[in-house]
């Protein structure tokens, strides 16, 4: 496992933000803007942790989630879902996909970096 | 019944008569069949100077003198019975010869020839009921006095009468035995007899003799004037020695009628007879006695009975007043009609209704005067009303459309009633009409207002399910609009408060102090938005029923000392004392963890911004089947009028000091919410200037029972 962490995240703000405040934190991160290169980016890499965005074009967070899952070699790397979707039942779906925290938009930037290191 | 036994014995009576006259003329017709001359001689009855005997045989003083003279002379006798007068007509008629007991009166010299030497001499005498209590003439004065018809004793009373001054009611019969019958029967006071007679016949009639007697008279035989003068001198010629010689006939005859009882040799069968009648007359005399008994009871019984028919027709004449009247002027319309359709009876309400008088509707038919040929509605009457006529029964409930007199249509529901004569033929039919003219016309609108209900109903329906599809898809509509914008309100939202606390943090870079405050504000800016995009959800979904419960078991002790730790830095910076206060027996729970603390959290915020100094307290205490979650503070407090809408939406208790703190003001509202969701309560009590505290009691099964 590489200290390395994946970002699946298509809102390039978003992304930015989340990388620089890690970086600045000591940690490497890895960036894919869609769930196909994020599963691809894992599988070759195998990174420390995934943190996840739900709405994605093209696959969704959930079925990138229960797609890692599927991997073995992936069983013990811990995907955090970070997402706007604030409706009933959202977490519980992100969780019941596969995804092993949550953290919900908007970050806060005094407690994020904190909240991650919780689930590594 | 005793009427008939009387008129029975009556009858009986004459029977006897007849038999014994038939048998005294048959004795005159064998005595008229021997010797030369025939002599006719008159028998009456004066007992014992002369009489019929009891085997129909004249018998008495006189038969015995002139059956003598007869034997003697070679006459041969033959009798004719009859009354005193009729004897006395006979004789002046020629029908007879001699008529015997005839006492001398010059007045009789002018009819009659008497012989000589008279037969008897004789007192007349007043016979009475025993006891009468008349004693002498003057005690017959007022009295009802019997008399021989024709007889000299009549014109001797009379002038005897006459002389005392007397007013004597005088009654004469055609013989003695009636003369003392009607005294013994007390319908006439005395009697006036010769003195040979009554001494004979009084006692058997309980009659005795009086003080009063008078006119002593000589009795002969007396003949036609002017004729049987021979026979005359004949009886002369033979009663002189007779009354001479003591052992005559005359004397033995005398002594035999007079002096002696007769010794009456009554046969056996009479005798039998008398017993027969004797017994038959006790009989009649208990029979009569037991029916008089009867008759009274039955008098009574019947007098009884006629009083109660007297009364039951009283009763019953009433009773039919009564009913009349209430037929004539009951609210009900009462008509009578034969079973051709002829009225025959309209009672005065009925009358009144359809506006005819009861001479004007009488023998009228039902159809064209109370009952049109078509109803308003089509329906044709006049089969209707011939169907009534042959088969009343079958309609004895029947509503159908009446007419009046002024062509006013109405509705009467009819109550039709045959009835019968005794021989079982229709008599008539009983109407009893309602007039429900006006509950149908009610009925009608109300059937209308009904139908147009329904409609309505059904319209409104449509409408309402439209509306409905229409707020379904709305609400579907608003859910996903919540969605949408809650994710694109965050995504800026993560970038706004995402690099003001990078820049803040001063990872990029520092910051000046101006640089500081004004990037400080932006970020206060950015997490109201933030908290209020929270709020808005939270209520969408509570209003929805979107939001669901995730019941956990949780120790609530440590939960409420993780949401006491995420106010301290708040707490803190105010200067403000948390101070938690949970009880022994407080351990785990089954409830939304996340939601609870979300509640005691908010109340934990508002306690510590609504308070300057003091202490915000959280207790918690096990209250039997509840927990009791308090949060109180010693800040600014609540006014009274406030406290109504402190728990609606949008609502943020409005004065000069609180203006200046932040807050969506919808937490209170939220947190109402959600703690009723899990079946518990929250309630304020405040004391303005001096603090609030928020209790909440839930119910410790309450996610158990879900």
């Amino acid at each position: 496992m590489g200290d390395t962490l994946l970002i699946i995240e298509d809102n390039a703000q978003n992304l930015y933000l989340m990388r620089f405040l890690l970086e600045k934190n000591g940690f490497s991160v890895t960036g894919v803007e869609s769930g196909r290169a994020g599963i691809d980016e894992a599988l070759r890499n195998k990174p420390r942790a995934i943190l996840l965005d739900i709405q994605l074009p093209e696959m969704d967070g959930y079925t990138v989630a229960a797609e890692l899952k599927k991997h073995a070699e992936l069983a013990d790397v811990p995907i955090i879902a970070v997402t706007s979707y604030a409706m009933v039942g959202d977490r519980e779906r992100v969780l019941a996909a596969g995804a092993d925290g949550y953290i919900e938009k908007p970050i806060n930037p005094d407690t994020f970096v904190a909240e991650i290191r919780r689930y590594l | 019944m005793a009427k008939k036994w009387r008129a029975d014995s009556a009858g009986r009576i004459k029977f006897l008569i007849a038999i014994m006259l038939l048998a005294m003329s048959v004795a005159g017709i064998q005595s008229a069949a021997a010797g030369n001359r025939l002599v006719t001689v008159g028998v009456y009855e004066n007992s014992p100077k002369i009489f019929t005997d009891e085997s129909g045989k004249p018998a008495g003083v006189f038969i015995d003198v002139i059956e003598n003279i007869a034997q003697a002379e070679g006459w041969n006798l033959r009798y004719v019975s009859g009354t005193w007068g009729e004897g006395l007509d006979r004789l002046k008629n020629g029908e007879i010869d001699l008529m015997p007991d005839v006492a001398y009166t010059p007045a009789r010299e002018e009819i009659y020839a008497f012989h000589r030497t008279p037969v008897l001499s004789s007192w007349y005498q007043v016979y009475a009921r025993k006891g009468s209590g008349i004693r002498s003439i003057l005690d017959l004065s007022g009295k009802r006095i019997v008399v021989l018809e024709r007889s000299v004793q009549q014109d001797a009373f009379a002038r005897l009468s006459g002389g005392f001054g007397l007013n004597a009611t005088i009654i004469s019969l055609a013989d003695y035995r009636a003369t003392f019958e009607l005294v013994a029967r007390g319908e006439a006071d005395a009697a006036v007899a010769n003195r040979f007679y009554g001494l004979r016949h009084a006692a058997q009639f309980g009659l005795e003799d009086t003080a009063v007697m008078f006119e002593p008279s000589d009795l002969f035989f007396a003949a036609k004037k002017g004729e049987n003068g021979d026979l005359l001198s004949a009886i002369d010629a033979r009663l002189v020695p007779m009354k001479k010689d003591p052992g005559s006939i005359y004397h033995q005859s005398l002594k035999r009628w007079t002096m002696e009882k007769i010794a009456v040799m009554l046969p056996g069968w009479i005798r039998i007879a008398c017993f027969l009648t004797g017994g038959i007359i006790l009989f009649i005399t208990i029979w009569s006695f037991l029916l008089k008994r009867q008759i009274k009871a039955r008098t009574r019984d019947l007098s009884e009975r006629n009083e109660k028919i007297v009364a039951a027709n009283r009763a019953l004449a009433s009773s039919e007043r009564k009913y009349r009247e209430l037929l004539e002027h009951a609210n009900s319309i009462i008509l009578h009609w034969t079973s051709d359709g002829r009225i025959t009876f309209l009672n005065e309400f009925g009358q009144r209704f359809f506006g005819f008088s009861q001479t004007e509707i009488v023998g009228r038919h039902v159809v064209g005067t109370i009952v049109p040929d078509v109803e308003s509605g089509g329906r044709d009457l006049k089969p209707l009303m011939d169907k009534i006529c042959v088969d009343p029964k079958a309609f004895e409930r029947n509503v159908n459309e009446n007419i009046r007199r002024n062509g006013e249509r109405v509705w009467i529901s009819w109550t039709n009633k045959v009835y019968f004569d005794d021989n079982g033929r229709i008599e008539g039919i009983l109407s009893i009409g309602t007039d429900i003219t006006e509950q149908r016309r009610v009925e009608e609108e109300l059937r209308r207002l009904n139908l147009e209900l329904e409609q309505r109903v059904a319209q409104r329906t449509v409408d309402l399910a439209a509306a409905r599809d229409r707020a379904e898809s709305a609400d579907r509509l608003k859910s996903a609009f919540l969605a949408v914008m809650s994710h694109e309100l965050r995504t800026p939202l993560n970038s706004i408060i995402g690099f003001t606390g990078i820049l803040l943090q001063e990872l990029a870079g520092p910051l000046n102090p101006e640089q500081r405050k004004q990037m400080g504000m932006v970020q206060a800016s950015a997490r109201h938005l933030l908290a209020l995009i929270n709020d808005v959800l939270d209520i969408s979904k509570i209003e929805a029923g979107q939001l669901d419960l995730f019941p956990t078991s949780f120790d609530l002790k440590s939960s409420m000392e993780k949401s006491i730790a995420l106010v301290t830095p708040l707490a803190e910076k105010k200067g403000i004392d948390l101070k938690l206060d949970i009880a022994e027996n407080v351990d785990a729970v089954t409830m939304d963890q996340r939601r609870l603390e979300q509640v005691i959290i908010n109340l934990l915020n508002n306690a510590v911004k609504f308070t300057e100094k003091g202490y915000v307290l959280l207790s918690c205490r096990n209250d039997n089947d509840h927990y009791a979650v308090s949060v109180s503070d010693t800040g600014i407090g609540i006014r009274d009028e406030a406290i109504p809408a402190l728990f609606q939406p949008f609502h943020q208790v409005d004065n000069g000091l609180t203006r200046k703190h932040e807050g969506t003001g919808l937490g209170l509202s939220i947190s109402k919410k959600l703690i009723e969701m899990m079946g518990g309560t929250i309630k304020v009590q405040s004391q303005w200037g001096k603090g609030s505290t928020f209790t909440i009691r839930l119910p410790k099964g309450m996610m158990n029972a879900e």
